[in-house]
């Protein structure tokens, strides 16, 4: 079970001149300080599927950065089976797989160089690497092109690389951010089978999207992200029902009450 | 730490870009550019050499056995007749510019063999210097002859004997005596620039590497992937830093061995036993002492060219931050090869400075090998400092998410 309560996080503006005009109107920003996280909570159960939403800027990948621990929050608390991700980084590291759209290999290795490197780094031995790329090979059909250099793949290939590498060291939780973007159909049917395959073997996933098809179809859970808070936690039901399961409007629900609520304040 | 230093060394060997620039190049560029070199040198020297001359010549009457001389030498030397368009030195520049001739002689109507009445004569010599020639050389070659027959005609008249005719050529002669030994005086000259040239090498072949480990992989969206492995952080740097150090030292080597091996190559015979004795001369403990003090020179701009490169948002970025890197190396090094910059007193403690004179001395001979070892430290001291840098650098966010 994740558990994440209060996450926040905030970044030093460089140059608050160079700043664009609705840059300076958003509420984050304060001083010399961009709030880009302020007070983000969630939990996900092993076995469920959590849906990350949000529009762009909203503080989505800050928040998976700070759960995979590429970044350290200034405040909030992250817990993996109750341990203390921000205690301790390095035995998180172990049990979380992470992956996102813009995740690169290396291109003048093979594919299975790629895989067997960040097996190596998580402190696999090399007969456990072999075994596991012989198995994710069949799983996700590389067969054809393990043992080419990654630099001429295609976007669904390296996808499929990616996705192995993610999970060579058999993680208890898998991220994704955004892990369709960009990708062509074909490649998108790898991601969610994979994400299905997840979420039969009771692994947690917790994903962002902008593509609610994929919420529909996969999530148990949604959370909703704006300006940095969590607007929206709950189950993919109750999403739904929130405007009699048009996604869609349910998405924009939970914005729009955020900011009445918001002008509210102001007209008072 | 291996584990990295072992993939990123794979990764670094399949990438053509970096073998042409740590291999090939220094292989086979330099020799090529050598040997095309002196290549044309040769040829046009030979050229200049072998070239039969056009001449004329004004006031031949006066010197009957001059003008013989030239044209008994036809091989060598063809006379052109111009007559009527030659009056005046104006003419003589005219003729040779639009290449009729290649030079005029002028022979003054006071030619004459006794030179005891005559006095100096002076024969003018029209030419064009501007370009590789050997004019001057050929001329002087057959006017010599008579020369040297004036002189003698003049000494046998005068009745000196040899030894008196060689003090009036040259009263006074002055001897010099080197005690510089060989060693010393092309340690001077090469152990000047060796250094330059080999920081400049190590520099550049330290500096596509580390835009690759760094920036590279920041383009390339594999860092992030990197930073949240299990993985220490300084295991990541160091394992970063010794790969593009290793290609520093490498590319070093491969360049300073090609120049030595295509040096022989290229300049049989008599120039072998010349490097040979150089070789020799200098010994294999200074050539170790000279790569140990490399060792903490390379690591210093392992570790600076790692940050610049962790800090670039790309590729490009880091390649010009590195760009002017090149400035900043190359003046400390410079200074070590003006004249008066000793390694004494407060130049032991400039760094690079300090390296490359040190290693001038060695090449002389003339080191002080206490000195060496605040030098060497010194130089330790700073990468090490530089790479704690480096490794703080790789864990402030500001630097990884720019």
């Amino acid at each position: 079970m994740i558990e994440i309560t209060g996450l926040a996080k905030r970044f030093e503006v460089e140059n608050p001149k160079k700043l664009s005009e609705q840059e300076k109107k958003d509420p984050r920003l304060k001083g010399r300080y961009f709030q880009s996280v302020r007070d983000v909570s969630f939990t996900c159960q092993s076995g469920e599927v959590l849906g990350l939403l949000g529009p762009n800027g909203a503080g989505k990948t800050t928040t998976l950065r700070m759960l995979s621990t590429a970044l350290r929050p200034d405040s909030g608390s992250v817990t993996i089976d109750g341990q203390d991700v921000l205690a301790n980084p390095n035995v998180a590291r172990k049990k979380i797989g992470f992956l996102s759209s813009s995740t690169g290999l290396y291109g003048r290795l093979t594919g299975r160089e790629n895989i067997s490197y960040f097996g190596e780094l998580y402190g696999l031995s090399k007969s456990t690497i072999n075994a596991r790329i012989e198995e994710m090979a069949d799983l996700l059909d590389m067969q054809s092109f393990l043992e080419r250099r990654a630099e001429n793949f295609s976007s669904g290939m390296k996808q499929k690389v990616s996705i192995a590498r993610a999970v060579i060291h058999e993680p208890s939780l898998v991220v994704l951010d955004e892990p369709t973007t960009g990708l062509d159909i074909m490649a998108t049917s790898t991601v969610m089978e994979f994400i299905q395959r997840l979420k039969d073997k009771g692994t947690p996933v917790i994903f962002s999207t902008h593509h609610l098809d994929e919420v529909q179809a996969l999530c148990d859970k949604v959370t909703v992200i704006n300006q940095g808070e969590t607007v929206f936690n709950d189950s993919l039901a109750a999403f739904s029902a929130l405007s009699d399961g048009q996604m869609h409007k349910s998405f924009l629900k939970t914005l729009s009450t955020e900011s009445q609520e918001k002008s509210n304040v102001v007209n008072l | 730490m291996w584990l990295i230093f072992k993939k990123e060394f794979k990764e670094l060997l399949r990438d053509k870009k970096t073998i042409i620039f740590m291999i090939l190049l220094p292989l086979l560029l330099f020799p090529a550019i050598f040997g095309v070199g002196i290549f044309f040198m040769s040829n046009a020297a030979e050229k200049a050499e072998n070239e039969i001359l056009k001449y004329a010549i004004v006031g031949e009457a006066y010197a009957p056995d001059i003008v013989e001389s030239f044209a008994e030498a036809s091989e060598k030397f063809e006379l052109v007749s111009v007559d009527g368009a030659f009056e005046n030195e104006s003419d003589y520049a005219t003729l040779i510019k639009n290449e009729t001739l290649d030079f005029v002689l002028v022979i003054p109507d006071t030619f004459d063999a006794d030179i005891l009445a005559s006095g100096q004569h002076k024969i003018g010599l029209y030419l064009n210097d501007a370009g590789l020639n050997k004019v001057y050389g050929r001329v002087a070659e057959i006017i010599d002859v008579y020369m040297d027959e004036f002189q003698l005609a003049a000494f046998t008249e005068l009745g000196l004997n040899e030894a008196q005719q060689e003090a009036l050529l040259k009263p006074i002669s002055i001897e010099k005596q080197n005690v510089a030994d060989d060693r010393e005086v092309w340690g001077e000259r090469i152990g000047g620039f060796l250094p330059y040239f080999i920081f400049i090498l190590c520099l550049q072949g330290a500096m596509a590497p580390a835009a690759d480990l760094g920036a590279g992989e920041k383009e390339r969206g594999t860092l992030e992937t990197l930073l949240i492995s299990p993985m220490d952080r300084y295991k990541l740097v160091l394992g970063k830093f010794f790969t593009v150090s290793a290609a520093g030292i490498i590319t070093a080597l491969i360049t300073v061995s090609s120049m030595a091996v295509w040096g022989i190559v290229l300049s049989q015979g008599m120039a072998i036993e010349f490097v040979v004795e150089v070789m020799s001369m200098i010994g294999i403990v200074d050539f170790v002492l000279i790569f140990l003090m490399l060792v903490p020179v390379v690591a210093v701009f392992a570790a600076i060219l790692l940050s610049l490169s962790i800090y670039a948002r790309s590729f490009k970025e880091a390649q010009s931050y590195m760009g002017s890197l090149i400035m900043v190396v190359i003046f400390p090094v410079l200074i070590a090869m003006m004249p008066g910059v000793e390694l004494k007193g407060a130049w032991v403690w400039v760094p690079l400075t300090n390296v490359a004179l040190a290693m001038k001395e060695l090449f002389k001979g003339t080191m002080d090998y206490f000195a060496l070892f605040g030098i060497f430290t010194s130089t330790a001291v700073i990468a090490i400092g530089l790479i704690m840098f480096c490794i703080h650098w790789f864990n402030k966010e500001k630097v990884l998410f720019r």
